[in-house]
């Protein structure tokens, strides 16, 4: 029981509940359970997840292959061509590791700063792969909606996707 | 020195990281270059799987709100079936005043010598197939939706999806037990449209995030159609398909014309009145143009046989009596169904000043010299 408690154990279940969130962001608005879950914008979990591993980067190449199945399910819950929503998670991955290695001793501000910064680079990249996946006229409007809300949500579900004690802040800063 | 290889161990584990997400983005990057996962088998593949996936998911909740539903509607019983039998009776007086309307019209079709309306032409919908929406579109690019039924049920690419309230879409990719409809609010999506009551041609162009947009189309300046120009869309009026492009048949209820702040003339669809659950499949078969048409007359038959006035000698035109049950605007040739009806592809019975649906000039040009009544 006490072990449950533990740091470990908490950052564990923390990582499993903030997987479930990115998974659901990705399943539910598919699904019709109504007007709530389906209301536009919900936001992109799975943008929390990309910025929030790569900040807490175990080195190896689980998380941006499990990024890559999460984009791909997206692309197919989304009626899409396979590799978009891959592609710009993994994007996000690749920016919010060159950011945490930026940043030698983050703070919410910064590190808020940085995922806005990072899913508005993302929004860029939308903008610019929607035409090619979706044709001429296809505009990244809505998805740029989605990422501000998901922006605007970062801090609430932080702790679920990155180490937020002091201990992992200075381990950060070393990394740098 | 251990230090020193504890760091250089971890930049190699960061490095293969960021290898291995560079190497994953080039794979993503391919498989979008290829479109891999837009109408093919793969895609059909993946659409069953989650189709199948998402019916169990659903199944609970669907269960739950069913009999919350039922609960719901148990709770204010009395008060509904008061307010539908006063609903029944003013039913029962428009139904009386369109069956009036019908006849009248038909009076003057037969005056006119008017062939059959071609609304709903080519389109099967006694052979649709019902089938439940099993998941929307989940993502913030395109506005599709999984339907439960597919090849083996019947389906394919190019089926028209419509539902009790009107057009819902084109059936886009087809899988074993399931098929993706694209919706008319898509970017994708370009339906030819015309007001019910004014004849205004357009087009509805979908923008997903917004009810569809309605652009005027400027058509061809040598076309009879160019007098339209003088009128306009009337707000609230119905807009139907107009059947040109051959995607759509003519005369599917699409929704209202309303307009925006802007000004810009948008529908507010029809089919989404409320939330789209169950879907009817129609297959559709296009109609030929006259010229290849195999009842067309051939290249050697006399003019004189072509004119308006042999025309209408030679055919027999004019639409039987109705009666009255019917609705008055039902398409009285091969969709002249209770059922065709019920979907409400034609105008309301409220167009008693449109006593005929003006031919498109390509397919009737006998009428090009008739007077515009309705007009």
């Amino acid at each position: 029981m006490i072990a449950l408690f533990a740091p470990g154990a908490r950052r564990g279940a923390a990582r499993t509940a903030g997987l479930v969130l990115a998974i659901a962001t990705v399943i539910l608005p598919a699904l019709p359970l109504g007007p709530i879950v389906a209301q536009p914008p919900m936001p992109l979990g799975v943008l929390w997840a990309a910025y929030g591993w790569a900040a807490d980067d175990d080195g190896t190449w689980r998380r941006p292959a499990l990024l890559f199945t999460l984009g791909l399910l997206h692309d197919q819950m989304a009626g899409g061509p396979y590799g978009l929503f891959a592609a710009l998670y993994l994007l996000t991955f690749l920016l919010g590791r060159s950011f945490a290695a930026i940043m030698s001793a983050p703070t919410l501000a910064s590190i808020w700063g940085g995922f806005i910064a990072t899913t508005a680079a993302t929004t860029l990249a939308a903008m610019f792969l929607a035409p090619i996946a979706f044709g001429k006229g296809a505009s990244a409007m809505q998805f740029a909606q989605a990422a501000a809300v998901t922006a605007l949500f970062f801090p609430l579900v932080r702790s679920l996707y990155m180490n937020t004690g002091p201990t992992q802040r200075a381990l950060q800063g070393a990394r740098r | 020195m251990a230090k020193r290889l504890r760091t250089t161990g971890r930049r190699i584990r960061i490095s293969f990281a960021v290898i291995a997400a560079g190497a994953l983005l080039g794979l993503a990057g391919a498989l979008l270059a290829f479109k891999l996962g837009m109408g093919g088998p793969v895609a059909s593949t993946g659409d069953d799987l989650a189709a199948g996936g998402a019916r169990v998911a659903t199944g609970p909740f669907r269960a739950v709100e069913g009999t919350l539903q039922r609960v719901g509607l148990m709770w204010n019983a009395a008060g509904r079936v008061q307010a539908l039998e006063a609903e029944n009776r003013d039913l029962r007086v428009w139904r009386e005043l369109a069956g009036r309307l019908a006849e009248r019209n038909e009076r003057y079709e037969a005056l006119l010598r008017m062939p059959p309306d071609a609304f709903g032409a080519g389109a099967d919908l006694r052979d649709a197939i019902a089938a439940q929406l099993v998941m929307d579109s989940g993502g913030p690019f395109t506005r599709t939706l999984v339907a439960n039924a597919g090849a083996e049920h019947g389906v394919r690419v190019g089926f028209i999806a419509l539902n009790e309230h009107g057009l819902v879409g084109r059936v886009v990719s087809v899988g074993t037990h399931s098929s993706r409809v694209l919706l008319l609010d898509d970017y994708n999506s370009r339906i030819p449209v015309m007001g019910a009551q004014s004849r205004v041609r357009a087009l509805l162009r979908g923008e997903a995030s917004n009810p569809p947009n309605l652009l005027t189309r400027p058509v061809e300046a040598a076309s009879p159609r160019l007098d339209f120009f003088s009128q306009g869309l009337r707000e609230g009026e119905t807009i139907i398909t107009s059947g040109d492009g051959g995607l759509f048949p003519r005369g599917l209820k699409v929704g209202a014309a309303t307009r925006d702040r802007d000004g810009q003339w948008r529908v507010a669809l029809a089919a989404s009145q409320q939330a789209i659950d169950f879907v009817r499949l129609a297959p559709y078969e296009p109609q030929d143009a006259p010229e290849r048409s195999s009842e067309a007359p051939a290249a050697d038959t006399p003019v004189a046989a072509a004119t308006p006035a042999n025309a209408a000698e030679t055919q027999t035109t004019t639409p039987a009596p109705r009666p009255q049950t019917a609705a008055p605007a039902a398409a009285p040739g091969p969709l002249a169904t209770a059922e065709a009806a019920a979907n409400e592809p034609a105008p309301r019975p409220t167009l008693a000043s449109a006593p005929g649906q003006p031919p498109k000039p390509r397919a009737e040009p006998q009428r090009a010299g008739q007077p515009r009544l309705g007009q």
